[in-house]
């Protein structure tokens, strides 16, 4: 079956003062029909760079499209045209952001805001666009949406705020949702209610989901897939029980061992140093300098993806120490 | 032995001003009859939700906001009396790090200058040797200390943190409230950074209020948690009991919203419903009572009195039966 979104070798730059900085480096990944892909790194990693191009959301200048493929539902993103673009934005792909409080007008009731995107995108008018957005405002569990719709952005908490994105952007009922952070600014409490919604969602209308975060405790819980990106590259990618079962690449290890689990007191495996400026980038393995188990040699090439032995088919790394086919002992 | 720090019905209320000539209409109770004490070397993790009040709470225990009501002893010394000239005497016994690296350094000052003016000020270090304190302290948070003459924004965001730990610590604090100092750092730096810190700790014997809404890294990191809701502290006790046995449906709500680190595990708890409401007019009551998921009638109009659960135990919540049925 031909994948939903298909990326194939994507390569972004951006021009800047400092260089060029190259963002996401021969990214390749695949989301099917209904799965949750959780796309996992840290700030500066590529990661919001690579969801955005999906569709082609990145400003060129300063950005630049050097290299690769997008094919959404099988068409080629790269040779739509601008009102295309403007249907497939919307209607086939949504996104939803870390800010909701940053990313709605304020000078608009939210109802007004879905609204617009409705009108926009589906051809209604006034009347059955505000059933509509009624309807999608009960779906994302607003209580009392009759007298929510009138409302305005900032007579709403955070939660609700992100309610009402996620609203705006099912309105349309798209086939992929890009969900960019959508926890990181909300409390803990919260946060469960709005991944549990998105979750309920992609179950009842079978879209699919990317979900971008950095917290590797919402990919166990939520995703279905995980590719973990660093500096630009995916690094590694595997069904979420396996990365959780056997995280193969040095850095997926340092992450979740940089987690504090249930033990209280010792110290914490952290990764020492920071990422490495994605202006000035090693030619080899970018985790190389932050790496216990780098060999010499590792910072000269980029190590190509290797198939994870003993593993998930679909268990790919992009590291080295696998080059020979076998397990590295991280025990040592 | 006394505790070094002793902070007793504590209260914060803020006015808020409305009508015509801006009269006081109402009050948002920040911080609302808190008490408790910290030892010498003890680390105390406060937890809450952004709006409950911990950053106001932790600014007060320093004097940095100016209570409205209650007592805070620090050496059985009653810190809201002094004068200040006496508080300036006290000041680099008791410091902070903030949450925000980039907010919290003075972009105009070099490194050498934000960790030494403390010092300096406080005359813990003379001309002479002021540079050479500098250094010391850089090479002790992990920073080099070539890079003395660098500048804030020439740091990534952990190693300002850094800077900022090195800032307080450089005056040897007998106590430190760190203000969420890792939220804003990426997981694997957050780590580092905590290392640091519990390292840090066990050299000096500082005690340390450690307020954070990340329930993960207070319990790694404190003996005793105090969790609070709205102004309050619902409930207080040793790290590893009180995750044990939670006593407050909040704290419990807390522990469950955390996500499992195992896919083969999903917990699929519900969430606790609705959000935190706001703290300018909180439910009547016990404030829990429209999220929890155990409100009885009593709850909505009776405020729970604190209760001790045993001798270091306390939780403030109708539910709670201290006959243990």
């Amino acid at each position: 079956m031909p994948a939903l979104l298909d990326v194939d070798n994507l390569r972004v730059h951006f021009q800047t003062d400092e260089g060029v900085i190259q963002a996401v480096r021969d990214v390749s990944l695949q989301i099917q029909e209904g799965e949750t892909l959780a796309l996992v790194g840290e700030s500066g990693c590529g990661k919001s760079v690579a969801a955005m191009s999906a569709m082609r959301l990145v400003p060129t200048p300063p950005g630049e499209y050097v290299s690769g493929n997008i094919h959404f539902d099988g068409r080629d993103v790269f040779s739509l045209s601008k009102s295309e673009l403007q249907d497939l934005r919307g209607n086939d792909i949504a996104m939803i952001f870390q800010e909701p409080m940053t990313s709605l007008n304020p000078l608009l009731t939210v109802g007004d805001q879905i609204m617009e995107a409705v009108c926009l995108h589906q051809n209604k008018s006034a009347r059955d666009a505000r059933k509509i957005t009624l309807d999608v405002l009960r779906q994302v569990a607003i209580p009392s949406p009759e007298e929510r719709i009138d409302q305005y952005p900032h007579e709403m908490s955070g939660g609700m705020k992100q309610r009402i994105m996620i609203a705006m952007a099912i309105s349309c009922k798209p086939k992929l949702l890009i969900a960019d952070e959508p926890t990181t600014a909300l409390d803990v409490t919260t946060q469960g209610q709005i991944l549990n919604l998105l979750d309920e969602l992609r179950r009842s209308t079978g879209m699919a989901i990317l979900l971008i975060t950095h917290n590797l405790g919402l990919v166990a819980e939520y995703a279905d897939r995980v590719a973990v990106m660093y500096s630009g590259k995916i690094v590694e990618e595997a069904p979420v029980e396996t990365l959780f079962e056997f995280p193969a690449h040095p850095y997926t290890r340092g992450l979740l061992n940089s987690i504090p689990q249930n033990k209280s007191g010792g110290t914490l495996q952290s990764i020492p140093g920071e990422p490495p400026n994605p202006a000035n980038l090693p030619p080899g393995c970018a985790f190389y300098p932050r790496c216990q188990w780098s060999r010499p040699g590792f910072e000269e090439k980029l190590p190509p993806q290797f198939s994870v032995p003993d593993s998930h088919p679909d268990h790919k790394v992009a590291c080295w120490l696998y080059e020979n086919g076998e397990r590295p002992n991280f025990e040592s | 032995m006394t505790p070094l720090l002793k902070v007793q019905n504590i209260k914060k209320y803020f006015p808020m001003h409305g009508g015509l000539f801006s009269k006081v209409v109402s009050q948002v109770r920040a911080v609302d009859d808190v008490s408790f004490d910290l030892n010498r070397g003890e680390i105390l993790g406060l937890v809450g939700e952004s709006g409950c009040g911990k950053t106001t709470l932790g600014r007060m225990t320093l004097r940095l906001l100016e209570p409205t009501g209650g007592q805070v002893f620090f050496n059985d010394e009653d810190i809201l009396k002094l004068d200040h000239k006496a508080l300036t005497r006290l000041r680099p016994k008791m410091q902070i790090i903030f949450q925000d690296p980039y907010g919290s350094l003075n972009p105009w000052f070099n490194v050498e200058r934000i960790i030494g003016e403390g010092m300096r000020i406080h005359k813990l270090a003379d001309a002479k040797n002021l540079a050479e304190k500098v250094e010391e302290m850089m090479v002790k948070v992990g920073l080099l200390p070539k890079n003395k003459k660098r500048y804030p924004h020439e740091f990534s965001g952990g190693q300002r943190q850094r800077i900022g730990i090195a800032r307080a610590l450089a005056l040897h604090p007998d106590y430190l409230v760190c203000d969420e100092p890792v939220s804003a750092l990426d997981v694997s730096i957050q780590a580092q950074i905590v290392n640091l810190l519990q390292k840090l700790q066990q050299e000096s014997g500082m005690a340390m209020l450690f307020i954070s809404h990340d329930l993960d890294v207070v319990k790694h990191l404190s003996q005793t948690i105090a969790v609070m809701y709205l102004g309050k502290i619902v409930e207080t006790g040793p790290t590893e009991e009180l995750i044990r046995e939670p006593a407050h449906p909040y704290t419990r709500a807390l522990l469950d919203a955390k996500p499992s680190t195992n896919p083969k595990n999903r917990a699929k708890k519900a969430p606790l419903p609705g959000d935190v409401p706001s703290p300018m007019n909180p439910p009547s009551g016990c404030h829990f009572h429209p999220r929890c998921p155990e409100a009885h009638e009593r709850c909505k109009t009776e405020e729970p009195e604190i209760q001790l659960i045993n001798n270091n135990r306390s939780v403030r919540c109708h539910l709670f039966d201290p006959a243990g049925k």
